[in-house]
């Protein structure tokens, strides 16, 4: 009698469970679905390759989005990416327990919580209000800025879990520190820093807030970083909120490129992870 | 016989707590000593003394004179300390991110000092000393971490000796191994002492007999007994040695 019960008492909560896992796939499955069935129809060499026809006309792509895009995400990467690994390899090896260590642990943390708007409007008032113009280097200042603390998390937590008899073995043969924590530490971890850093990757490639008062948008091919600059996510708010039919279609297109991209990069993250764990 | 490393009223504290008092001991040039005592008496901050490790624990604190032939090693860069004083630690630790002769002259390669025409002849050699050559040397570039429990303590040995030290300090290197591990490694260091001053901890009495030539007691800090090995073992000076060799206590 009681035996029954408890048991209907698990097949409930496993139904239940079910049941919220599906209500927390389905959406995520949904959007998957309605980017994939609407943006496919549009992809095409000519989308991926050409500018822009101006508005009003057919045609054209969004050539110059996706090189805006990643140009500003290498260029942020190339900040972000060694800010964040040295920031890392600090409060892992040199100030794990002090006080600076802690400070700047909670400046890094804060960072990390801080809406990315108001990133940008650092950025736009450091640099475009300086310039005088929208340029694509306020943008790589906040999508930079935006990567430090999610590099430097990862990367302190890969070589915490490090072994500590290894820096010791290191420190008994006379070997230097900074050796000690590049050569063995941080080579050991280099797995997580770069999983960590795709991610961070992935990341700022959805970001718009920023990207909308510094790099704003162009028509043309980037020719340098100084200037206004296209920009993936940028062309997608743009265009989807235009009300010209041929323009929400190219928004899809491009949203698709993007979830592709990022569901790359994960991917990837994920092998690499296995790789990792899975032995050999 | 010289005598190769004096330390002097040696005294060691974790913050305010003190761990070694006023420990005065001379080791022999190329002889096997063996340091003994129970659990917590202070063996493996002792000789983390030696090569200036204990400094490098928050709040630890050393006070004392230790001389590698005459030298104050506490006047000496301390990196330079732990080149001629080498250690082999309780658990195996080779480094997982290297191959097994990467392993092997890793102190080379990254203490700044490679004299790297010749690192392959350094491997074979050292590899060979320890009696691992013939075990390996079809996968010198597999992992480190993917030998044996034994095998990978005769390649940290093989990493500390490639460095050349004068003295090698040894911290219950046969403790997490099995029999046969253990007996390979006691035969590897009697040979040692041909060319190197070995001090090792051990907890293991019929150890510390076999393959020492004098054995320093340590109790509650304070180095009770020091002697020869036959004697030290047939005839303690100390009651508190005598009950410790006969396995009345720790
Ligand atoms: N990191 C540390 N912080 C504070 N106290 C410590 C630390 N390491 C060791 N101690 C204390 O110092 C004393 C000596 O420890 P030590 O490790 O030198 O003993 P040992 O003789 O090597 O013991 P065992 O035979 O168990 O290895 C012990 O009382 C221990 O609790
Ligand atoms: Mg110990």
């Amino acid at each position: 009698m009681r035996l029954i019960s408890r048991r209907s008492k698990e097949k409930l909560i496993i139904a239940a469970l079910v049941a919220l896992t599906g209500a927390a796939v389905i959406p995520l499955l949904w959007i998957v679905a309605s980017i994939v069935w609407n943006g496919v129809s549009v992809m095409s060499i000519e989308f991926l390759t050409s500018l822009p026809a101006p508005f009003g006309s057919t045609g054209g792509g969004i050539g110059n989005a996706i090189v805006g895009t990643l140009i500003i995400n290498l260029f942020a990467s190339g900040l972000g990416i060694p800010l964040g690994i040295l920031t890392g390899i600090y409060l892992s090896e040199y100030a794990y327990d002090s006080k600076m260590g802690s400070a700047v642990r909670t400046v890094v943390e804060s960072l990390s919580g801080v809406p990315s708007i108001v990133i940008g409007l650092f950025a736009f008032t450091l640099i475009v209000l300086t310039f005088r113009h929208y340029t694509g280097i306020a943008a790589t200042l906040a999508l930079g800025i935006m990567m430090i603390p999610l590099v430097a998390k990862a990367t302190e937590e890969s070589m915490r879990v490090v072994s500590n008899d290894l820096r010791e073995a290191g420190m008994a043969l006379g070997i230097p520190k900074y050796n000690i924590t590049t050569r063995i530490v941080l080579s050991m971890a280099k797995g997580g820093v770069i999983s960590g850093a795709l991610l961070a990757f992935a990341r700022i490639s959805g970001e718009t807030a920023p990207l909308l008062f510094t790099a704003l948008f162009s028509f043309y091919w980037p020719t340098g970083i100084n200037q206004p600059i296209a920009t993936l996510q940028v062309l997608i708010y743009n265009y989807a909120i235009s009300g010209f039919a041929d323009w929400v279609a190219k928004a899809w297109g491009a949203s698709l490129l993007l979830v592709l991209v990022v569901i790359a990069i994960n991917v990837a993250v994920r092998t690499l992870g296995r790789k990792k764990y899975g032995g050999a | 016989m010289a005598t190769k490393l004096v330390t002097e009223k040696l005294s060691a504290w974790f913050g305010k707590k003190q761990v070694l008092k006023d420990v005065s001991i001379a080791f022999e040039e190329r002889q096997v000593t063996a340091l003994v005592g129970p659990s917590g008496c202070g063996k493996s901050t002792f000789i983390r003394c030696l090569n200036r490790m204990h400094e490098l624990n928050p709040g630890a604190r050393v006070d004392g004179k230790v001389f590698l032939d005459g030298l104050d090693i506490y006047g000496m860069d301390p990196m330079e300390v732990r080149r001629k004083i080498g250690m082999v630690f309780q658990k195996p630790n080779p480094f997982p991110n290297m191959s097994i002769s990467d392993n092997v002259v890793a102190g080379i390669r990254l203490s700044g000092d490679a004299r790297k025409s010749d690192l392959d002849e350094i491997v074979e050699r050292t590899l060979k000393s320890v009696g691992l050559y013939d075990e390996v040397k079809e996968d010198l570039k597999r992992s480190g971490a993917s030998l044996s429990g034994g095998q990978q303590q005769r390649l940290c040995i093989a990493r500390a000796l490639a460095m050349q030290p004068e003295v090698i300090l040894m911290d219950e290197p046969t403790s997490s191994l099995d029999p046969a591990s253990t007996s390979r490694i006691e035969e590897l260091i009697r040979k040692l002492k041909s060319e190197i001053t070995v001090i090792i901890i051990t907890h293991n009495v019929g150890q510390a007999a076999r393959i020492s030539d004098k054995t320093a007691f340590l109790y509650l800090g304070e180095l009770i007994e020091y002697n020869d090995t036959k004697a030290f073992f047939e005839s303690p000076k100390s009651p508190i040695t005598e009950r410790y060799i006969t396995g009345r206590f720790g």
